[in-house]
């Protein structure tokens, strides 16, 4: 009976409900949209800070400085040990990795800070880093500046010394960095280690972790209980501005995802008014039939709900392809679906269409015997 | 007559509008706070992250190079060349100065801690918050606090040109028996030749940094004192810039000397990074200006990828509004379908009742949309300060923006049921039926 009833009240004004069901899609779509977005938008932003490059990294603490020719033996760190350490932990949880030596060499006697490290893993770290040249195996990268200072372009040789050591290099590329690698000079580790006498031996170990700040002080609290005697420490500058600019985004669209449910309220409260004033005179006969008012504004909040469903769902699925598109043409990767979206934005389409018919409470006040009468 | 007609169908029983009236407010007000926020969110989300410190480096050039690894030069004091300190505040003097947030110079000096057993360090000289004077006559405020707001110290900064001290937190745990802020430990300069260099300086620990980078392992202290304990005075190492900028395009791409002169124009007439670089180059000599590509190209790609993004979801939320506006103007029409039934029954044609109730339309969108943009305005403020902590500029433009906007989506909505009405056969209308 009263699915009945709700069936032929929503067909008989079917004319008006459709502006609201337009309204109520809308809403959603742009709402599902968003909502999506935001899900997903922490995974995006963290894939794009990646640009950072590194964001923990493992030393030794200890007194020292380069002691004139490179590092000093205290702040050493044994290599397999930590390869071990770190190839105990997730590995999904780590992009990338990559140890350094620094010795200070000289190139035609003028001193060059040398690091030893896995060329291929370094520049993987760093994807900032341009480089001129397509390096082979085994040969080495020079900054920009070390570059311009010794005159030296992909395929030419260097004679790099190290206390009486010395060793030939062939240039694979030129390194523009815009940073301190620009006066460095990078070559493989173990030909470093071997020409500094310190086999096995590195100075820094740089990673990076994906995820949040938590996730990143997890995974470096992990690492530090399984390397106890060295020190694995954030580097805290990616990850403040990382987290910022993630609270500031999430809450714009919040802000407007509100913006649009109260739109939506207004629209579907504009249509439910209008048919409130129409449906006088067949509330006043639905009581003249005994009909107690709860029932008829049932009836009402029902169709109302009808509406709301309705729209969530035709604008959910209009959600999907807005946030692909979205996702596409910012990111250029499609946003992942969140079905947890879906449901959520139908019940805040069918909060928002419920609350727009709270006007139809005024046909409560409604007199059949008035109505009857044709007033 | 016709505006008679429009005037007493306007006045006549203004509760039936003022649902239209208030559907276009509220829409025209969600318009309004959105673009405001969206034309501003630009420069609030670049100064946002400014929070990853310094995007530019100033090194002058030199014959031999910087002996730098992760951030601290260990060369020898008395190798190599300097900047003048003196020509720092030429910084803001350039065509984008209000864009230079910061300016940090750095001078490194190889030094030691005096005690039984010296320890080997490095003094790191440079600002905290400093007041450079700016040949202008003024002073601005900058230091550490604006270019590497990530380093965080416990206890508190040294005070510019002060004799005290913040130490690096390994050095402090690695310090026989500790470092605690309050102690004084001497410092001197090691391998310095230079005749003007100080012997040993006292200094007051006043805190303890933690950096994340080398500089864990140094004594920062005021610049002044750097230049006293290595007889350098006036002269700085290298500088570190913090500049607001625009995120590169095809233009900012090219080599300004293959542009035109209207382009050469636009790009200096531009914040982009590799034109305050160029001015930065030309108000400096001899310097070596080189944007950090770390930060900058993760600053320039975030922030492009952001702002598309927000112009989007401005792009859904006007769509949304626009939907809900057009939707309720079509009801209000609908409601009156009666007094379409009657002007045509005494011979109103359809040409006349449209542009009657479009004029309607139109005079209601005006007054919607003004009210409208003033709440938008006050709404963008409210949005502004709880998103950025700033309230989003007001902008004037928007106002006709705007009301054009409440003008076409009234209209918009209108259109369909007025060509509905225009079937209406006027009799069965005015029988009630």
């Amino acid at each position: 009976m009263f699915g009945r009833l709700l069936w032929r009240l929503v067909v008989g004004s079917r004319g008006r409900l459709v502006m609201a069901l337009l309204a109520v899609t809308g809403g959603a779509a742009v709402i599902s949209g968003l909502l999506n977005l935001d899900f997903d938008i922490e995974h995006k932003l963290a894939q794009e800070f990646r640009l950072l490059g590194p964001n923990l990294v493992i030393a030794r603490e200890g007194e020292g400085q380069p002691q004139g020719e490179g590092a000093s033996p205290a702040l050493l760190m044994d290599e397999s040990a930590v390869t071990r350490a770190l190839n105990a932990m997730s590995t999904s949880d780590l992009a990338g990795a990559a140890p350094y030596l620094y010795i200070v060499g000289r190139v035609a006697d003028t001193p060059v800070v040398v690091a030893g490290t896995e060329i291929k893993e370094a520049r993987a770290l760093n994807p900032t880093w341009k480089i001129e040249g397509s390096p082979a195996e085994g040969q080495c990268l020079v900054g920009r500046n070390v570059a311009r200072q010794f005159n030296l372009a992909p395929s030419s040789s260097l004679q790099l010394s190290y206390m009486g050591r010395t060793t030939n290099l062939t240039v694979g590329a030129v390194l523009d960095s815009g940073g301190a690698e620009d006066d460095q000079l990078f070559a493989a580790l173990p030909s470093v280690q071997s020409l500094a006498g310190m086999p096995g031996q590195i100075e820094l170990e740089q990673l990076r972790v994906k995820g949040q700040p938590k996730a990143i002080a997890a995974f470096a609290d992990a690492l530090q209980d399984s390397l106890p005697a060295y020190t694995v420490r954030p580097i805290p500058q990616a990850t403040a501005a990382e987290g910022n600019l993630l609270h500031r985004t999430k809450l714009l669209i919040v802000s407007m995802v509100l913006l649009i449910l109260t739109l939506t309220t207004l629209c579907v409260l504009a249509t439910m008014s209008a048919l409130a004033l129409e449906r006088r005179i067949d509330v006043g006969l639905m009581k003249a039939l005994g009909g107690s008012i709860g029932r008829i504004m049932a009836l009402f909040f029902a169709e109302a709900s009808v509406v709301g469903a309705a729209g969530g769902c035709a604008g959910s699925l209009i959600g999907i392809l807005l946030a692909r598109w979205m996702g596409e043409r910012v990111f250029h990767a499609a946003i992942a679906p969140n079905w947890k979206v879906y449901p959520m934005t139908i019940g805040l389409m069918v909060v928002a269409a419920v609350l727009g018919a709270l006007p139809l409470r005024l046909l409560g006040s409604v007199k059949p015997a008035f109505i009857l009468r044709g007033e | 007559m016709f505006a008679r007609l429009v005037r007493e169908s306007f006045l006549r029983n203004p509760k039936r509008k003022s649902l239209t009236a208030a559907a276009l407010m509220v829409g025209m007000a969600v318009t309004t706070a959105t673009l405001t926020v969206a034309l501003d969110v630009g420069d609030r989300m670049a100064r946002e992250f400014r929070s990853l410190g310094a995007n530019l480096m100033i090194t002058p050039q030199s014959d031999t190079l910087p002996v730098n690894i992760g951030g601290v030069d260990y060369r020898p004091v008395d190798e190599g060349a300097y900047l003048n300190q003196a020509d720092l505040g030429k910084l803001k003097m350039i065509f984008w100065r209000h864009n230079i947030l910061g300016i940090t110079p750095f001078l490194d000096v190889p030094a030691e801690i005096q005690g039984s057993q010296p320890i080997r360090t490095t003094l790191i000289g440079t600002w905290y918050e400093h007041s450079l004077p700016v040949p202008d006559g003024t002073t601005f405020k900058t230091g550490l606090s604006v270019t590497h707001p990530w380093w965080k110290v416990q206890g508190r900064w040294f005070e510019s040109g002060a004799k005290e001290c913040v130490v690096g937190t390994s050095l402090a745990a690695s310090y026989p028996g500790g470092m605690r802020p309050g102690m004084t430990i001497s410092l001197a300069a090691r391998d310095s030749t230079s005749p003007g260099a100080a012997q040993a300086i006292p200094l007051l620990v006043t805190g303890i940094a933690s950096t994340g980078g080398a500089e864990d392992k140094a004594v920062l202290a005021p610049l002044s004192v750097a230049q006293d304990l290595s007889g350098h005075p006036g002269k700085v190492r290298q500088v570190f810039v913090s500049a607001l900028t625009k995120p590169e395009d095809s233009l900012a791409g090219r080599d300004p000397k293959t542009l035109t002169a209207t382009e050469y124009d636009q790009w200096f007439c531009s914040p982009y990074i590799s034109s305050i670089q160029f001015q930065i180059k030309q108000s400096l000599p001899g310097t070596d200006v080189r944007a950090i590509r770390r930060v900058a190209d993760t600053e320039g790609r975030i922030l492009s990828r952001i702002s598309t993004l927000l112009w989007i979801v401005t792009l859904a939320a006007l769509t949304a509004a626009g939907l809900a506006v057009a939707s309720t103007a079509a009801t209000a029409i609908l409601r009156r379908r009666a007094e379409i039934g009657i002007m045509k029954a005494i011979g109103g044609t359809n040409g006349m009742v449209s542009s009657i109730f479009l004029v309607e339309q139109m005079i209601l969108a005006t007054l919607g949309g003004a009210i409208g943009y003033f709440i938008g305005t006050g709404l963008a403020r409210i949005l502004g300060k709880s998103v950025f902590g700033v309230p989003a500029t007001p902008r004037l433009i928007l106002l006709p923006i705007v009301l054009g906007l409440a003008a076409l989506v009234a209209v918009v909505g209108s259109v369909i049921p007025l060509r509905q009405a225009a079937h209406y056969d006027p009799a069965p209308i005015l029988r009630g039926e």
